[in-house]
């Protein structure tokens, strides 16, 4: 089986440290086609996972279709690069009908748009209104100061252990001292 | 006269409902027309949280993603960093492994066995069989610390070695056990009120169902014999010898067949392990984890958990976090795209049995 997919595509290449793999990578606007060819002529019926990875240092996003051949017991990686400045890719969904989830998922954590995506605008998130959260530019600290803040009264008890010791009139012991903020 | 249809929502707080979900639901009299899940109460960011930490912190994090189901996720963690670092497992720590991911597929089954019943109103079941999970857990603190949460399987192997006399313990769980599922089977499989709620309920077509991401005990309900467990057999499975059941219905009935099948095999298997398990080490030492750097590469290892495939993704780029961690559970594509397109033409007392039997997990859909 691995001979065969490597007679169609060239480029493909075994990674030997994970046992039945084999990786692809394709240009994105190959990836429907690839994927129905491999689908429907080379046994990968079961769509396992669309994982996304944002390489900013690159900037692009990056796509992982990984396929499962329930009969030759081949896992293929197809691995697809999108731009992060125009993130759009075609949708997938008429060929696996569970990939519309993946792709709403996608679409909102990396704010990638897929043609021809039917599918409600919100899936995990609500009311958000900042850039999309997987992207790496996206600051959680920055974002947890800046939506919530601490609950009135409560100011003293940042460092517990300063606040207890103050109340108690206890030393901090040196080596808890490290460890306090 | 036409008759018009209502929406009820079934959720996000409701004893039915496996998690914090919603399903939003059309309805004709007591017809469902169509059906529409929604999540995002439970969202946790675990992913994104994982860039943040180092390749052990983020193993701490791992077990939370399914609360009733903690172990595979433990082991597909360790699976993929051991993968993307060539890291070796002993011999001993995958024996263990086994024993506890077996140990987990029993306590979830009994789980499930308490709301599959629950569901339909028979409450019985799931007393006895919580109470009789509980046993499993007696043994998951003794040798990890942890009931429900176990932070036990990491990359290398295993935390800790097991204690003093603890596989006869395991024996005896197990021989109470058996004796344990005839009175299950008297109670729930023999009741005429399960089997006529069940049967030629809840149908998911055989077409495509491969192609529709169909996975676990649904899967072999529908009569494909399908596990990871014997398609891409990991740690010690090769060498150990069970039975994948299968069922032929497609319905509630089947499935619930299927799981109970499965607690027969899980407990021939922990034989097995115990009978087999190899002396020596159990652990193979990482680096100093505040520094350990995992070559770039990326891996995505499966498991077969008690609901299906869970899947897990992980991308280094040679630093010391993590680039990218992703996990595929099996309520993934069972709780959205299949619970969708099965629950029209159902009556709505049968949503909440039908998404036991599909394995429903929220916690796992928003990660």
């Amino acid at each position: 089986m691995i001979a065969q997919i490597k007679a169609v595509f060239p480029e493909a290449v075994n990674k030997d440290y994970d046992g039945n793999r084999l990786d692809l990578t394709v240009n994105k606007e190959a990836v429907p086609s690839v994927l129905l060819y491999l689908k429907d002529s080379m046994g990968f019926r079961h769509l396992s996972h669309i994982a996304y990875v944002d390489w900013i240092e690159q900037g692009e996003f990056e796509l992982v279709y990984i396929l499962w051949s329930p009969l030759d017991k081949v896992k293929l990686y197809v691995h697809t690069r999108i731009n992060r400045e125009n993130p759009v890719i075609e949708n997938i969904d008429m060929i696996w009908r569970q990939a519309n989830t993946y792709e709403r998922e996608i679409r909102e954590m990396l704010g990638i748009e897929f043609t021809g995506l039917v599918a409600p605008d919100e899936f995990i998130l609500e009311d958000w209104d900042d850039i999309p959260p997987f992207r790496k530019d996206f600051d959680t600290l920055e974002y947890v100061n800046r939506t919530f803040w601490h609950r009135p009264g409560r100011e003293d008890a940042q460092d517990v252990r300063s606040t207890i010791s103050e109340r108690s009139g206890e030393e901090i012991p040196d080596f808890a001292k490290k460890y306090s903020r | 006269m036409r008759e018009k249809a209502t929406t009820i929502y079934l959720g996000p707080q409701h004893p039915g409902i496996t998690g914090n979900m919603m399903v939003r639901l059309k309805v004709i009299g007591d017809t469902i027309v169509s059906a529409q899940t929604e999540v995002g109460y439970l969202h946790r960011a675990f992913e994104k949280l994982q860039e943040r930490r180092n390749w052990l912190q983020g193993f701490t994090l791992m077990c939370r993603f399914c609360v009733p189901e903690s172990d595979p996720m433990e082991n597909v963690y360790a699976r993929s960093v051991e993968a993307i670092d060539g890291r070796e497992v002993p011999e001993r720590g995958k024996y263990i492994r086994v024993m506890v991911l077996e140990l987990a597929r029993i306590a979830t089954q009994l789980m499930w066995y308490a709301g599959q019943n629950g569901s339909l109103g028979l409450y019985t079941m799931g007393q006895w069989s919580i109470g009789d999970r509980d046993y499993i857990l007696d043994l998951f603190e003794e040798l990890t610390g942890g009931r429900v949460y176990h932070m036990y399987q990491w990359p290398g192997g295993v935390r800790r070695d097991l204690p003093e006399g603890f596989t006869d313990k395991v024996l005896r769980t197990l021989d109470y056990l058996e004796k344990r599922l005839k009175d299950y089977d008297d109670l729930m499989f023999a009741n005429s009120i399960f089997q006529k709620r069940t049967q030629g309920v809840g149908i998911v077509p055989k077409e495509n169902i491969i192609e529709h991401g169909v996975v676990g005990p649904v899967l072999r309900g529908a009569g494909i014999r399908s596990d990871i467990r014997i398609d891409e057999p990991y740690e010690v499975y090769d060498k150990l010898d069970f039975e994948i059941p299968t069922q032929e219905g497609s319905d509630i009935w089947a499935r619930a067949l299927v799981r109970r099948a499965e607690v027969h095999q899980s407990i021939r298997i922990i034989r097995q392990v115990i009978d087999q398990m190899p002396s020596g080490e159990y652990f193979n030492k990482f680096p100093n984890p505040l520094k350990w750097i995992v070559p770039a590469g990326d891996a995505y290892v499966r498991v077969e958990s008690g609901r299906g495939e869970v899947g897990f993704y992980a991308v280094s780029d040679g630093t010391i976090h993590p680039r990218r961690m992703h996990l595929r559970g099996a309520a993934y594509v069972h709780a959205i795209t299949l619970l969708e397109s099965i629950l029209p033409g159902q009556n709505i007392a049968d949503v909440s049995a039908i998404m036991n039997s599909l394995g429903t997990c929220a916690p796992e859909i928003e990660r």
